[in-house]
């Protein structure tokens, strides 16, 4: 693999890991605000 | 008698064993006890020790530089002192990098509870579950690392009488133990480091992620702050506290990258003090994050409120804190000798 795809896999990657799960945290805070009428 | 990092290692290295012990007894008498008190506070346990295990495995690597001193930069090379045992210390090493990866994620796990536990009027038993598995594994694997570190010597901390006997020939003294007893469980941090220095693309990537982790946890850290100090004020708290875990990722993004770093090369980090002061600062902003995680103070700020005064201060000092931090990794080739 080429080296510069390489390392836009690798930066883009752990950065979508990253959104991925702070969206998953986000979703659940916003379920628990509903229930909670905030 | 000059105190040194070795020193330093020798007083913080029982923190991640004892603490943990007592966390995890907390928060097993809390889940039998059903006390969401004592849940709080052995989750805050966890995330401090979490934080505490960082400077321990750091200093770790200073120790190992000054009571391992060898001839030449050779994977194989003993170290000049016969009675201290190369082997010994890469082992507990290696064990102390497993310990801190686990101890690390159990910390994050602890965190993300006590921001639940914030949000919430009940606690997310998943979280409180998982926190407990991995506490007990996490527990396993510093205790195996302690023990793996008990036989290496520290002669370097010795004063007179003690320090002619451990300078004697080799044959006039006992000769330390030459191979690790324990569980040999641990990451292989030579390898790890020759991988990301011998890979050209490797410390480019972890510069690059370094710094989208800084800018998500400072941009939280920015919005957070400008609200307590008064702008926006038409946004409660509570709103602005769902962002947390956003600059938490961040931080956790750098806590990865930024150990990648201090495995490839720990020497240009364990003898740069801008390095020493950047790490004190990251363990009081983490201290800060805290409060803002679980604080009534600011939880119960309404739109339109103005933040109290200690909520006010806490903004500021966070602000000064990463700011300094950012200002001491930016300094490490030039106010430390690194690079």
């Amino acid at each position: 693999m080429p080296l510069g795809l390489t390392v836009v896999l690798l930066v883009f990657g752990v950065t979508a890991v990253v959104g991925v799960v702070g969206y998953l945290i986000d979703r659940s805070a916003a379920r628990n605000d509903r229930r909670e009428g905030r | 008698m000059n105190l040194n990092l070795a020193h330093l290692h020798l007083l913080i290295n029982h923190f991640p064993t004892i603490g943990f012990i007592v966390g995890l007894g907390l928060f097993a008498f809390a889940l039998i006890g059903r006390s969401d008190e004592l849940k709080r506070a052995s989750l805050v346990i966890f995330v401090g020790i979490a934080l505490m295990t960082i400077p321990t495995y750091m200093t770790g690597s200073a120790a190992q530089e000054m009571i391992c001193v060898v001839a030449q930069k050779s994977p194989n090379a003993p170290c000049a002192n016969p009675n201290v045992s190369r082997a010994v210390i890469e082992t507990h090493r290696d064990a102390a990098l497993l310990a801190l990866v686990f101890m690390e994620i159990t910390g994050a796990a602890a965190w993300l509870g006590l921001w639940q536990y914030r949000r919430s009027s009940r606690p997310s038993n998943p979280t409180l579950l998982t926190v407990l598995l991995l506490a007990i594994v996490t527990l396993a694997v510093v205790s195996n690392a302690a023990n793996l570190g008990g036989p290496i010597r520290h002669p370097e901390i010795l004063s007179g009488p003690d320090a002619a006997a451990a300078t004697q020939p080799a044959g006039a003294q006992t000769a330390g133990p030459q191979t690790a007893t324990g569980v040999r469980l641990g990451l292989d941090s030579g390898g790890l480091g020759k991988f990301i220095l011998g890979v050209p693309w490797m410390w480019p990537v972890c510069e690059t992620l370094h710094f989208i982790g800084l800018s998500l946890l400072m941009g939280v850290v920015l919005v957070i702050d400008l609200r307590m100090l008064g702008v926006m004020r038409n946004v409660s708290f509570a709103t602005l506290h769902r962002l947390l875990p956003w600059g938490i990722l961040g931080f956790a993004v750098n806590v990865l990258t930024g150990m990648m770093f201090f495995i490839a090369a720990p020497e240009q980090y364990t003898q740069n003090g801008a390095f020493h002061w950047k790490i004190a600062f990251v363990l009081i902003a983490g201290a800060n994050a805290l409060y803002f995680t679980m604080f009534d103070e600011t939880w119960t700020l309404e739109p339109g409120e103005e933040a109290p005064l200690t909520a006010k201060f806490a903004a500021v000092s966070a602000f000064f804190l990463w700011a300094a931090i950012m200002y001491c990794g930016s300094m490490l080739p030039f106010l430390g000798n690194a690079f």
